[in-house]
């Protein structure tokens, strides 16, 4: 009776296990990781929505975990990688922004910031730190926004523990003794998650790039700054242009460096900002629409 | 209730056949994330010998890790998913032209951007598996006041998993390169593109030699 039952019943799951479920087999076992598994529901929310054009971009490779694998790697043509677009249609004064930028960089951000990255760095992190605990608010109400609820939670708890705990947020005491992370959402993200485009590109001077949407974002998030709420007879508008520009310059001093190196592997560098603009909100979005 | 003890039993029993008749074939290239970690560690070894360290070392540095990425890319792979449909356009030539160009170009440049966080810790977290023979190995750089997340998608190609692109905060490499390769393509033939390679390699090779 046990033989019996085994000889039919085994060939039959072997069949359906081959049959049903072919692509499920082939990932998840093809490829011993346990995580690979575990991971793919998240990966497979389609993240193309609310960008640019149809097209999908990384998502397109990461939405394969579902399709059938019997896909000829080797093939040349990748056709379905395409990356987000944006549109746009101010180019050439676009250009001239990220021309004056570029100067404003080496010629004025970048000796700021060697001069000024003399400060020991210890130093230069607890700037940090303050600084980025005052945009904890904007985070958590984004988060909000964006219905995760779990880093609204912790970014209302990081504010206050680092507020308290690491005064004013000199050390972040919710990061290294509570292991709460920081979790960033921003209001152009917000707009994202609930469909919005970015609507054209677009190069502010200073600020860089930016979208229609993400301008807008961006303004958001200014109302959502604290220092916005300071009363002016107690922080003047030269003090609080200071402010700014020290949070600028002290946030250069851990990347120099970068930009260059940025510049020195483009092809056409307005080019390659904007895809990588494009593609870094992208992700941005993706993620709040998988949390 | 038997039965289906010996249903559960055969089903197992089932599976672990299936994974046994699947597993030797990329067991023997081992995992993705080691693959990737090692080369990563062999690179970080270079950046932080300190004999390399000095101005005239320099050309031994980068001979070191020009051989490092020559096993941890395929950047043939990579070529091909840059320039996508264009690929075709391309004769045989200027194909292999511009794999050469391309590897000298990302390992002059963006090797050393993704890899200048010499003295921050490099953390691979998970393993990904996008289809049977790609993989994303996910690894976080932890800078002083941010962690930069870095995914390496590899592919797994004569039992040996190789880097095809590389995605820092979202964005590819890969993808971005193709944006900028089809704007000049729109409007241009191809040697046209391989001239700016060949002018911009140029350039970064005078440079290093400042």
């Amino acid at each position: 009776m046990k033989t019996l039952t085994i000889m039919i019943v085994f060939p039959l799951l072997l069949l359906s296990l081959v049959t049903i479920c072919p692509a499920a087999s082939s990932t998840e076992e093809s490829v011993p990781v346990p995580e690979a598994a575990v991971q793919s529901p998240g990966s497979q929310v389609p993240g193309n929505l609310h960008e640019q054009d149809g097209t999908s971009g990384g998502a397109a490779t990461k939405n394969e975990v579902k399709a059938p694998v019997d896909e000829p790697i080797d093939d040349n043509e990748m056709t379905g990688e395409e990356g987000p677009r944006i549109a746009d249609p101010f180019a050439p004064t676009n250009r001239i922004m990220f021309e004056v930028n570029d100067r404003l960089y080496f010629w004025i951000l970048k000796p700021v910031t060697q001069a000024y990255a003399h400060i020991p760095e210890d130093f230069r992190v607890v700037f940090s730190n303050i600084y980025d605990n005052l945009k904890a608010p904007g985070r958590a109400i984004n988060n909000l926004l964006q219905l995760r609820l779990k880093g609204a939670g912790n970014e209302l708890l990081r504010f206050v523990i680092n507020s308290f705990v690491g005064v004013g947020g000199m050390g972040d005491a919710a990061r290294d003794a509570f292991g709460i992370k920081k979790q960033e959402a921003d209001f152009g993200q917000t707009l994202g998650r609930y469909g919005f485009d970015h609507g054209f590109y677009l190069v502010w001077p200073v600020l860089g790039p930016s979208s229609l949407r993400d301008t807008v974002g961006r303004a958001g998030d200014h109302f959502l700054h604290p220092l916005t709420y300071v009363h002016h007879e107690d922080l003047s508008t030269t003090a609080s242009v200071g402010i700014s520009v020290h949070e600028r310059v002290n946030d250069a001093s851990f990347r120099m460096g970068d930009y260059e190196s940025f510049k020195e592997a483009a092809i056409d560098p307005y080019t390659a900002m904007r895809d990588a603009f494009v593609q870094h909100r992208k992700k941005k979005v993706q993620e709040s629409l998988q949390d | 209730m038997r039965i289906l003890k010996i249903m559960l039993r055969t089903y197992i029993v089932g599976a672990l056949l299936m994974l046994g008749l699947t597993f030797p074939v990329t067991a023997f290239a081992g995992l993705p994330i080691d693959t990737v970690r090692g080369h990563s560690d062999k690179v970080l070894e270079v950046l932080r010998d300190p004999s390399l360290k000095p101005e005239s070392a320099k050309q031994l540095r980068k001979d070191k890790l020009r051989a490092i990425s020559e096993k941890m890319f395929d950047f043939t792979e990579l070529s091909k998913r840059t320039l996508a449909q264009n690929w075709k356009n391309l004769n045989p030539g200027q194909q292999q032209e511009f794999v050469e160009l391309f590897k000298t170009l990302l390992g002059d440049t963006y090797a050393d951007k993704i890899l200048s966080y010499t003295d921050e810790k490099i953390v691979f977290n998970k393993e990904v598996s996008l289809t049977e023979k790609t993989v994303e190995v996910h690894s976080t750089v932890m800078r002083k006041t941010a962690e930069v997340p870095i995914i390496y998608r590899v592919i797994l190609k004569d039992g040996v998993w190789r880097v095809y692109d590389v995605v820092v905060e979202g964005v590819s490499l890969t993808n971005n390169y193709r944006t900028q390769f089809r704007e000049i393509l729109s409007n241009k033939p191809p040697e046209s593109l391989l001239e700016t390679l060949r002018k911009k390699v140029g350039k970064s090779e005078q440079g290093s030699k400042k």
